[in-house]
């Protein structure tokens, strides 16, 4: 049987067996190049249970399967780098056993069986930045990613009150008509919870126990060298003097337009003569910034 | 003051583990919120060789809400005004508690390799990079050399 009728065989096998959820992708000649396929841990289809997936991607050199084909793991959910890297290994330990042999399907099922093994998120929760413990509440959005029930809230509760702050400012018209989206803090995908029953969970228990936080000696040294760059830099004019330009802001945005608080705006950059363009005051587009006074 | 939230102390401590290259920042002696900071130019931007100082705070809700980030050294870029103030998005309405003080630095000094002269907030810096882009990239490179530089 020729190279490419064995392939042809392994897919068909595959498309049989996975149906949606396998796609091959064939380059102009018609070849299959690219099969790709997101893995899921075994739950016995309780979609609810499952905390972890991968999306593996098997690209095809002409010569496969008397080469091996070049494997990647993307959009890894749930775990950390160190459980990608040992499902790597084994995946490579796979493909040289199966050399000349179709391997595609022995692959899925390895990574399957790692997943159903560690079908409970390695990774931390990227609000507080510690992992998930025994007897942690947490919650696993639509688009895979965990984040501890309290810190999520945190992240909910916040997010609305920004938003209802926000379209207060706005007139009616403006308004959005269709309410407060919730987004993952990861991805920004709209995630559906509910903030009530997620808000009386506990704080995670990492949280509890993390260390306290000491000055080493490598800040020392650190803030040492800062704070020669400051008296260097400063020595050359090169520090920004903050008071020396608010004074200057303040004089210029008198004569320009009274009702406007020196604070809110910064100022007009680098002009000489001192007169105000008022494409200065008119242009600026960002607002919200960094309220300078300490 | 209130206890250091954990997260914080986290942060910190793999900021000194797991230095990001081109980026140092540490806390202040008297206040864990208030990060001193040092940004390299970017390579093949006319800010390259320059050493940028800037402060960085952590306000009391912080993760929920971003950190406020300044400039302190001398920069000719058209998304920093003169009080050294940055725009960017993740710093106001595109904040998230997933990104975190590295996430933070590294995109201003993305920034710095790409400015967006058409969202300024220094607007004769922006107006002159639209018109003579050479000329602000020849002032840019001429304030990094003056200001910028170490000893």
């Amino acid at each position: 049987m020729s190279v490419s009728e064995r392939v042809q065989e392994e897919l068909e096998a595959l498309e049989a067996i996975l149906m949606d959820d396998i796609s091959i992708t064939y380059n102009e000649k018609g070849y299959p190049e690219l099969v790709k396929s997101t893995i899921f841990p075994s739950t016995a289809d309780d979609t609810d249970k499952q905390y972890v997936c991968v999306t593996l991607e098997v690209k095809l050199p002409e010569k496969y399967p008397d080469c091996e084909p070049i494997i990647n793991l993307r959009n890894p959910r749930g775990l950390d780098d160190s459980t990608v890297n040992e499902i790597y290994s084994s995946i490579k330990i796979k493909c040289n056993e199966f050399l000349g042999q179709p391997v595609i399907f022995e692959l899925i099922e390895l990574i399957r069986e790692s997943l159903t093994e560690s079908n409970l998120p390695t990774c931390q929760c990227a609000v507080c930045l510690y992992g998930f413990s025994e007897g942690d509440s947490f919650t696993k959005t639509q688009c895979f990613h965990y984040f501890h029930s309290y810190c999520l809230s945190k992240h909910l509760i916040t997010t609305e009150r920004l938003y209802q702050e926000e379209q207060d400012k706005l007139p009616a018209w403006q308004k959005n008509p269709k309410g407060f989206n919730a987004a993952c803090p990861v991805c920004r995908e709209g995630i559906i919870c509910d903030v009530n029953e997620l808000k009386t969970s506990l704080p995670p228990k990492d949280l509890e126990n993390a260390q306290n936080f000491e000055v080493t000696n490598d800040l020392k040294l650190l803030q040492l060298k800062m704070k020669e760059l400051f008296t260097y830099q400063k020595k050359r004019g090169g520090i920004i003097d903050i008071e020396a330009q608010e004074n200057k802001l303040l004089l210029i945005t008198v004569t320009a337009d009274s009702s406007t608080p020196p604070g809110e705006d910064p100022g007009p950059s680098l002009t000489n003569n001192g007169a105000m363009d008022s494409e200065v005051l008119r242009g600026q587009r960002c607002d919200k910034r960094f309220n300078v006074n300490r | 003051m209130a206890a250091l939230p954990r997260r914080i102390i986290k942060e910190t401590q793999r900021l000194m583990q797991e230095p990001v290259p081109g980026i140092s920042a540490v806390p202040d002696d008297s206040n864990a919120r208030y990060f001193h900071v040092i940004v390299t130019g970017p390579e093949d931007s006319p800010f390259e060789g320059g050493l940028f100082k800037l402060e960085l705070f952590l306000p009391e809700d912080y993760p929920m809400s971003a950190p406020k980030v300044r400039f302190i050294t001398k920069i000719y870029h058209p998304n920093i005004d003169r009080l050294g103030r940055i725009c960017l998005d993740i710093l106001k309405d595109k904040w998230s508690p997933a990104l975190q003080i590295r996430t933070v630095l590294l995109s201003i000094q993305a920034l710095l390799s790409a400015p967006n002269p058409d969202d300024p907030l220094a607007n004769d810096v922006a107006e002159l990079w639209k018109v003579n882009e050479s000329e602000a990239i020849r002032n840019a490179k001429e304030w990094t050399r003056r200001y910028a530089m170490d000893n």
